[in-house]
């Protein structure tokens, strides 16, 4: 057995660092550099590659959640076909009309970065550190696209502005940002750094590319509005918040690493067409049971719960659910409490899906 | 529009949003009861548990 020692490794040429395999070890190409969870858009738990067209507020693939003023004006679905090389998927908009887009107006896919998640940053600080955002687009439009950085309170904004030249070709774009030494980032559990992909934005929402603002920006004035051609689909994957000023190769993780990054957030049962068994229970009274839930990894918060067409099993038959009455739980377990037909006591209960692949049981402590 | 749930042992734990059937825990991190909390704050009141 062998052992090397030393204090140092440079390189043959006098340089202060050596590479491995021609990468060289910096505080940005570690394990974890990326602050964005499902960037390369591999983990959908909620649509398992269905497109939706998502409301306000409301979550498509794992940690994008879709921003929208008026309703209905683009779907999103993750997508497989033809992804840029070192990728599998993608997330794909269309625009469902040709709307155009008032003062207020916001259209767009964000994630928001759990404070905990970006604490190293050091932002609203005097050494808050320079970050570097890529990412890879594709575009069935051309012209200058918009983009921004806020913090979730919307009193700290950095618009900045790409450019797709060639329609429906695969692009990697690269954006530097030196970080935030004002504002407020929260370093706790909270929501933190916001990363919002314009769809179209208006005007009274838009302003100066590469600059701080004390007030809410979503994007960049004059920015092509992907909204306002109806069919028009912008995609894109492989994005990646890191520290430095330089975009290393995207952290690509297990992807069971990526499925537990998701579920801290939100986390639904796996879909069978048969009666699988979610969890299991005991009656509090004969039409009230309590479902007892373990949950894959600690959720960022207690979690809200709800369930789809399942049915309760017990010795000799089967029971159904009539209503959700209340949950008790904690970041790593709860007791759903549902409301049933009349079931005999005195046996343990599962609960079961019931002969639908859509049937499921879903927790939420999105941000 | 919610509906409070059954209290346990003289405690209420959560809120039902009757809109989705949805079971909120009452945990300030929560971002679903911060939304209750808020519509509490705007004047409204939630429904008797049954």
């Amino acid at each position: 057995m062998s052992s090397i020692a030393v204090n140092a490794i440079t390189d043959a040429n006098g340089g202060s660092t050596t590479s491995i395999n021609s990468v060289t070890p910096n505080t940005s190409n570690l394990v974890g550099k990326n602050k964005i969870i499902n960037g390369n858009m591999m983990i959908d738990q909620r649509n398992a590659g269905a497109s939706v067209t998502p409301g306000e507020g409301i979550y498509t693939l794992d940690r994008w959640e879709a921003k929208q003023t008026t309703a209905s004006k683009f779907s999103v679905q993750q997508s497989t076909s033809s992804p840029p090389v070192g990728f599998t998927n993608y997330a794909r908009c269309t625009s469902l009309s040709a709307f155009s887009v008032g003062s207020s107006d916001q259209f767009g896919l964000r994630q928001i970065i759990e404070g905990l998640n970006h604490s190293d940053l050091n932002w609203g600080t005097s050494d808050a550190k320079t970050i570097t955002i890529s990412f890879w687009v594709r575009s069935s439009l051309t012209g200058t696209f918009g983009c921004a950085l806020y913090n979730y309170a919307g009193n700290r904004s950095y618009p900045f502005t790409y450019a797709i030249s060639s329609a429906n070709t695969w692009e990697k774009k690269t954006v530097t940002v030196a970080g935030d030494t004002s504002g407020t980032w929260p370093a706790t559990s909270t929501a933190g750094i916001v990363l919002f992909f314009s769809l179209g934005s208006g005007s009274g929402v838009s302003g100066t590319a590469g600059a701080w603002s004390g007030s809410f920006l979503a994007s960049v004035t004059g920015a092509t509005s992907v909204v306002a051609t109806s069919g028009a689909t912008f995609d894109f994957t492989g994005v990646q918040l890191e520290a430095g000023s330089v975009a290393t190769e995207f952290e690509h993780t297990q992807y069971t690493t990526q499925l537990q990054l998701c579920q801290r957030y939100y986390f639904r049962t796996g879909a069978t067409a048969g009666y699988a068994t979610l969890a299991m229970g005991y009656l509090n009274t004969n039409t009230v049971c309590n479902i007892v839930f373990q949950f894959p990894v600690a959720m960022r918060a207690s979690p809200s719960g709800s369930f789809t067409g399942c049915r309760i099993r017990y010795q000799g038959g089967n029971g159904t659910i009539s209503a959700t009455t209340g949950v008790s739980a904690n970041t790593t377990s709860c007791e759903f409490k549902l409301n049933t037909s009349s079931i005999p006591t005195g046996y343990p209960v599962a609960l079961q899906t019931n002969g639908n692949a859509s049937n499921h049981v879903a927790f939420s402590a999105e941000l | 529009m919610y509906k409070l749930s059954p209290p346990e042992e003289g405690t209420t734990f959560s809120v039902i949003r009757v809109t989705d059937n949805v079971a909120i825990p009452f945990d300030p991190a929560n971002t679903d009861y911060q939304e209750y909390l808020e519509w509490i704050a705007a004047g409204n009141t939630p429904e008797a548990a049954e």
